[in-house]
């Protein structure tokens, strides 16, 4: 959801142009908040790490651990080249009027500012890049997963997947979409994983539902393919409306990819089937990628936000993470850490059916004495938890939906390890 | 290479271009309301006429002078009724998406009709998103009629949907976001890196025989060096393309043209073999030619002199792409390489301004002369200028009809040579 006014017709910028005297190229983004993001890094390795060279020592063999060192040490590099590209794009992108206001600082000298918009595809891009060359170093290895037929053809349908979400993001961020094709893209771009999809369509019947439904294992064919085209469209518009926050947007998406990782080792380790092991193996060796551009982009996009995603970024982030969640098996698993979209997407039915009024932003107030959001009647987590909790500063808000998304992991995890022997 | 005066630089579009009195009395920098413009009618007549004369020869060798499998024929009717749905599409969104790239100031203004009253009007760039979008779009839903779930050319479609996809990417970024042109020759490199990763075929090729006694090998496994054949092979026919461009309908026209003479070669080749993979390659190359085809069609019909769009970047990559993923998906790159001939010698003859030796202008365009509304060669090289000072000055729909009656001379020629040759070099 664009929450950023949009600077397209071009009498608009003539004013804002008057508002804001910079000249051409003299764009000079703020410093990335790198001790931040280098921080979350680092938190996330430690757990990572011990999964993978103490906890399940024994169970990874020794080739399968160096091809994830090696998907690391890419990803990094690839935390790197986003960080270095992002300044360097801003100043392209504001010259071609990519940019927008902050809203939630409108009446601060702040919310004059242009800031440059849909810095999305510098991740969306440096991600292609790092999620191939991985693949190319790990075929060097012994343990290399596409040299099974069945993963490269997923692979490369996976790919061709992002990339084609990366690019209708785009285009929906450079020539502003209606809303009612934005929706509709995902399932475009969705497309190639489903003609590529090779995998079972069964589910398996949780044990206390068997007497009722009469098979431990269904078969769902095609419905489980129209399962899989809703998926993605929901994980890509639902990031996409859990937004208008700085940080949020990337923020879940850390989060969550952090889980997913950690969930990903778990079950490698804690797995002796050589084909389940393949699949997570496969949602590291695209998630990781995620997770290090993303937190590149978020040396920026904390805030204060110097730059703002796009739907580039929201829809490029969801699909990646669908498409890991589908073709890893793992969709149930992937649904629970997305439990505080799906409560968001739920709670906004009503005006996004249009049963409430739906004004075209659904952001707090913003008071700029005392520098607080304050929650309007919108029927969206952000201004739920305003009401509940009180004003408060965007950066705490943030901090505090990310805080609740954390948890919602944490509790799946745990559900996870209660249900796994009493439902399956 | 961008031929078309850019206004990127916001305080450039106010400077207005225009002397003569009698042009738009609008400042220049305003955008035309949405209600105000409206795009050209397509050249459909043209158009339709070069699809019947391309559909004709096609049947042809199809249904009558070969005895294809009647599944192969079927899913390739299949392929072209898709294409057809395409080319529909493509022609239905282009004035959509037109709107849109104006009200973004994404347009360039003709330099070969600066001093017309034409040389004053927006004309929307980039148009190639839409084809390459419907492209995408056909290839993909083709993918699910003509494959099983468990074939193994669904490793080559999917890796030449990433590629095609990522070289679209590539592109429209470039487009809008106007990158230098160091970075714009990288950027097939980038865009080739799945195939790269999904190229599972041999990579030996076959000594010409009068060669190999000298080489002593009749076949000759060139592993990574190949692979670094296929890069280079990328990067030439994107940027081959981009270069032999300036002239209305120029682009899309030269890849109408070797798309069309790639289609004919693989029916030739179905037709002619008996080996199953050898079919299955050039079923392959079908499958992606033909969606290329009839959405570059849909965009001739706008782009043909006097264009009222412009392609932009992203379609002579896109383009480039698709031609040279089929010719090394299709393991016949060598004949590809022969049909692309026109741009290797634009290539080569433009070599020295390229590198620097001679001096290089921004645009390597002709003069144009507004009294006589003709081109006249400058004594820039590449074919555009050459083809003025060889045959004299000519319109700019003339000059781009030459242009392409050689590409057309030139594959027919290719097929002339391989038929000659097939029994003495292999």
């Amino acid at each position: 959801m664009v929450v950023r006014r949009r600077q397209s017709i071009p009498d608009q910028t003539v004013r804002s142009s008057e508002l804001t005297p910079e000249k051409e190229g003299e764009l000079s983004l703020a410093a990335p908040k790198l001790g931040l993001v280098l921080s979350i890094l680092a938190m996330f390795l430690v757990p990572f790490f011990y999964f993978l060279f103490v906890r399940y020592r024994m169970e990874i063999e020794i080739h399968l651990r160096l091809s994830i060192l090696v998907c690391v040490a890419i990803s990094l590099c690839g935390f790197v080249a986003s960080a270095l590209l992002i300044p360097v794009a801003a100043r392209y992108l504001l010259r071609r009027n990519l940019f927008g206001h902050d809203l939630n600082k409108r009446g601060t000298p702040q919310g004059a500012t242009k800031v440059p918009e849909a810095l999305g595809i510098v991740t969306g891009i440096v991600f292609l890049v790092v999620a191939v060359s991985v693949q190319l170093a790990v075929s060097f290895l012994q343990y290399n997963l596409t040299a099974d037929s069945d993963w490269l053809v997923e692979y490369n349908a996976a790919l061709a997947c992002i990339c084609f979400m990366i690019l209708l993001g785009f285009v929906d961020d450079v020539l502003d979409v209606p809303w009612s094709v934005k929706l509709v893209l995902p399932l475009f771009a969705a497309l190639p994983l489903v003609m590529a999809y090779a995998g079972h369509t069964s589910i398996v019947i949780p044990k206390h539902l068997v007497p009722f439904v009469g098979q431990s294992v269904l078969d769902l064919g095609w419905i489980y393919k129209v399962y899989m085209i809703m998926l993605v469209v929901f994980c890509t518009n639902s990031i996409n409306i859990h937004a208008g926050i700085n940080g949020l947007e990337v923020g879940q998406t850390v989060v969550i990819s952090v889980a997913i990782l950690i969930f990903n080792l778990i079950q490698i380790g804690a797995s002796t089937d050589p084909d389940y092991k393949k699949a997570h193996v496969f949602s590291i060796y695209i998630m990781l990628p995620l997770l290090t551009t993303s937190l590149g982009l978020l040396a920026f996009n904390w805030y204060p936000s110097s730059i703002f995603v796009g739907d580039t970024y929201t829809y490029f982030a969801g699909m990646a993470m669908a498409v890991v969640g589908i073709l890893g098996h793992f969709s149930e698993t992937l649904l629970l850490f997305f439990l505080p979209q799906v409560l968001n997407f739920l709670y906004s039915c009503p005006q996004l059916f249009g049963i409430v009024p739906c004004p075209r932003h659904r952001l707090p107030r913003f008071d700029p004495q005392t520098g607080l959001l304050i929650g309007s009647s919108d029927m969206n987590l952000v201004n739920l938890f305003l009401r509940l909790f009180g004003q408060c500063t965007e950066k705490s808000l943030c901090i505090r939906l990310l805080i609740f998304q954390a948890f919602s992991c944490l509790l799946c995890f745990g559900l996870r390890s209660i249900l796994a022997g009493w439902y399956k | 290479m961008a031929v078309r005066r850019r206004p990127s630089i916001p305080n450039q579009t106010a400077a207005p271009p225009n002397p003569d009195p009698g042009g738009d009395p609008q400042p220049p920098n305003a955008a035309p309301s949405l209600d105000q413009f409206s795009l050209a009618p397509p050249k459909l007549g043209l158009i339709l006429s070069v699809l019947a004369l391309f559909l004709i020869p096609f049947f042809y060798l199809l249904f009558v002078h070969y005895q294809v499998e009647s599944d192969l024929r079927y899913y390739i009717s299949i392929c072209v009724a898709l294409s057809l749905v395409g080319f529909v599409f493509t022609v239905g969104l282009i004035p959509v998406a037109t709107r849109y790239l104006l009200r973004r100031n994404m347009f360039g203004y003709d330099i070969n009709k600066r001093g017309t009253p034409q040389g004053e009007v927006k004309v929307p760039e980039t148009l190639g998103i839409v084809t390459a979008i419907v492209f995408l779009v056909v290839a993909i839903v083709l993918q699910l009629c003509t494959l099983t779930a468990d074939s193994d050319w669904l490793v080559e479609y999917n890796a030449a949907l990433a590629c095609i996809c990522f070289m679209t990417l590539l592109g429209f970024v470039d487009d809008v976001l106007d990158v230098p042109w160091r970075v714009k020759l990288a950027l097939p490199f980038f865009a080739s890196l799945p195939l790269m990763m999904a190229y599972a075929g041999h990579t030996s090729i076959i000594i010409p025989k009068p060669l190999v006694p000298y080489v002593g090998l009749s076949v000759l496994d060139l592993g990574v060096i190949y692979k670094v054949y296929m890069i280079l092979l990328v990067i030439f026919c994107t940027n081959s393309i981009n270069i032999h461009a300036g002239l209305n309908g120029l682009e899309v026209g030269q890849t109408v043209v070797i798309s069309f003479a790639v289609l004919i070669h693989n029916l030739m080749q179905i037709g002619a073999s008996t080996d199953i993979d050898y079919k299955q390659a050039h079923a392959f190359s079908i499958y992606i030619m033909w969606p290329l085809l009839t959405t570059s069609l849909g965009l001739l019909a706008f782009n043909w002199y006097p264009s009222s769009v412009f392609v932009g970047d992203t379609y002579t990559y896109f383009a480039g792409m698709s031609l040279a993923v089929v010719g090394i998906l299709g393991h016949f790159s060598e004949t590809l390489l022969l049909f692309f001939l026109p741009q290797i010698l634009n290539f080569l003859y433009s070599c020295p301004q390229l590198f620097g030796f001679v001096h290089c202008p921004r645009h390597r365009l002709p003069r144009f002369d507004t009294q006589t509304g003709l081109l006249t060669g400058t004594n820039d090289m590449n074919l555009v200028n050459l083809f003025l000072r060889l045959f004299g000055r000519c319109t700019e729909k003339s000059l781009c009809i030459r242009l392409l009656i050689f590409q057309a001379l030139s594959c027919l020629m290719c097929f002339g040579l391989r038929y000659i040759l097939a029994g003495w070099y292999k």
